[in-house]
């Protein structure tokens, strides 16, 4: 079957995502907003995404992949979003797997091995 | 890590061979995973619970009956343990330390064979091996054991609260966890076969017997477990503990929930094929005799940790060891572990914290009529209020009178022990002698003022 990518917006819809799939790995990319053009205001984000993409092949059979725009700048500034209080994200891009106390943060997103030990770490 | 730095080519075989009961952990040894770090946090549950008694007395007001869920605990310890394996594994990543989970053992010169949980083997060779595999906890070699007790290996991922527990042993890994267990609310036992703490301060050891017993933990002394049945299955279940007094025929039953065995630790150095390269060990105790530069008796092998013999079983230490060795071997340094003066902490519900000799060692070495012992006892001010027992906790100090009344040893029993330790250990590591420790003004109203 492989794997599948869901893509969201916003914490309430994040939620309601992973809640769907529960039972199967789960991975997720939090990045800043996307512009008219595509670009998001997250210089890190628009580094990492690509590395992220190229390795999602080594996720386990049946994962979900949920690629999540928090939201504009200004509601990521803000330290009491819903982000930060409950998913204890500490910055963007966060990649991670859900339920499990393993992440990686902002630069170490651009590394591809560690993007690919956190995809087949059991 | 620090070899990395210096561009070695390095590998981590790390793998943890599981308990009887199935039990096995991640990257980070011990301390991270069934030691120092879930034992401090279940103490900081157990004493929170103490502070929310206190509370009232201050003032707090909240409905009565405040309870404590074993499983809501775990899980937050567990899964703090976890995000530490997990950065372990990052950082090695990167610092380009090639890391495999598998147990290595010597099959031959500079060789070493890594056979991983699914038994593939690889072999792999190199100009220099550093052994630091620990220990794992010692059973007590009875019937039932294995099958129905459980270790401190398995106690901070129990996935059921253990209930009334028996722990039997008095090594300060059996107090801690009685300690805490009892902090939490359950029914706790302790039994002990002669002295509690060997190798501590007895005088010290003794107070936080006393200090345990007074505040609901029951002690059985000079009685040896000889049998574990189980009465009814379940999570926790029933058993029936049998034990033998020391010192004749007496022979008492018991029945509990949980046997948590803590009666000591044994070295894994024994399956790792040390015979084949010529690894000389202790053949009773399994260590590793070293010189003090941590160098075994085969020039390319270096051992560091608790299974070096006569040496402190503890995590800085190990750590400390590990880093100078390091840099003797690949930066020029020259600087050897200095394993004197090591500060620790025994965290207790009272803590205890210590540094240097003992009473009796210092009595040992120096002769009774060369060294002078200051103690006192003190009332922590937070402890007035709640009303608080006013007369436990203590401290001394140990000087030796031939060397300017140098202080030689230090303890404390007191809340934060290993807090107020730390810092007398560096002095004492400059030769603090007693008259500059008078002269010292205190910092008030604090217990270390005293």
């Amino acid at each position: 079957m492989g794997w599948e990518e869901k893509q969201v917006r916003g914490y309430p819809e994040f939620v309601q995502t992973a809640q769907r799939y529960h039972g199967r790995p789960i991975f997720a990319l939090f990045c800043g907003d996307k512009d008219a053009e595509g670009r998001s205001w997250c210089p890190d984000c628009v580094t990492a995404e690509p590395v992220v993409r190229k390795e999602l092949h080594n996720m386990p059979e049946e994962s979900v992949f949920i690629y999540c725009l928090v939201g504009d700048r200004a509601y990521w500034k803000d330290p009491n979003n819903e982000f930060r209080k409950n998913l204890k994200l500490t910055g963007v891009p966060t990649l991670l797997k859900y339920g499990t106390p393993q992440k990686l943060v902002e630069e170490e997103c651009f590394k591809a091995e560690l993007v690919r030990m956190l995809f087949t770490e059991d | 890590q620090e070899a990395a730095k210096y561009e070695k080519k390095v590998m981590v075989l790390d793998f943890v061979t599981p308990t009887p009961l199935g039990n096995s952990w991640g990257l980070g040894g011990t301390c991270v995973n069934v030691g120092c770090i879930p034992k401090k946090l279940m103490h900081q549950a157990a004493l929170l619970g103490q502070a929310l008694q206190d509370s009232r007395k201050f003032g707090w007001q909240f409905a009565e009956g405040v309870k404590h869920d074993w499983m809501t605990m775990t899980e937050s310890v567990q899964n703090y343990i976890g995000s530490l394996n997990w950065g372990y594994r990052v950082a090695l990543r990167e610092k380009k330390v090639t890391y495999e989970n598998a147990y290595g053992e010597f099959v031959g010169p500079h060789t070493i064979k890594a056979t991983n949980k699914r038994g593939v083997e690889k072999l792999y060779t190199a100009e220099r091996f550093l052994i630091a595999t620990g220990e794992r906890p010692r059973y007590l070699g009875i019937p039932g054991d294995k099958e129905y007790c459980i270790s401190s290996d398995d106690l901070f991922s129990l996935p059921y609260c253990p209930g009334k527990t028996l722990v039997v042993g008095a090594s300060y890994v059996a107090l801690e966890c009685a300690g805490f267990l009892a902090g939490l609310g359950l029914d706790v036992t302790v039994m002990v076969r002669s002295i509690l703490l060997r190798g501590f301060d007895q005088d010290m050891a003794n107070k936080i017997g006393e200090y345990m017993e007074e505040h609901g933990i029951r002690f059985i002394r000079e009685f040896v477990p000889i049998k574990v049945e189980q009465i009814e299955e379940g999570t926790p279940g029933r058993l029936k503990v049998t034990a033998k007094s020391t010192k004749g025929n007496e022979i008492i039953e018991g029945e509990y929930n949980t046997v948590l065995v803590a009666i000591g630790r044994d070295a894994c150095t024994r399956k790792i094929g040390l015979d084949k390269v010529g690894v000389k060990i202790n053949e009773k105790t399994g260590k590793i005799p070293v010189n003090d530069e941590e160098q075994t008796n085969v020039p390319y092998i270096y051992a560091i940790g608790d299974i070096l013999q006569d040496k402190l079983e503890l995590t800085p230490v190990a750590i400390q060891a590990g880093r100078l060795l390091v840099k003797r071997l690949y930066a020029g340094g020259t600087s050897k572990c200095d394993y004197v003066n090591v500060p620790t902490t025994v965290f207790t519900p009272l803590e205890y914290g210590a540094c240097g000799y003992s009473e009796e060692a210092a009595v040992e070495k120096f002769g009774e009529e060369n060294i002078e012992v200051y103690h006192s006892h003190f009332w922590p001010l937070e402890w007035t209020v709640p009303s608080r027992d006013n007369n436990k906790c203590y401290a001394k100090i140990i000087c030796n009178i031939r060397d300017n009344e140098r202080v030689i040893g230090f303890h404390v029993l007191g809340p934060s022990a290993g807090e107020v330790t730390q810092g007398f250990a560096a002095a004492i590591k400059c030769g603090l002698t007693k008259e500059q420790l008078d002269s010292t003004i205190g910092i008030h109203p604090v217990c270390a003022e005293v």
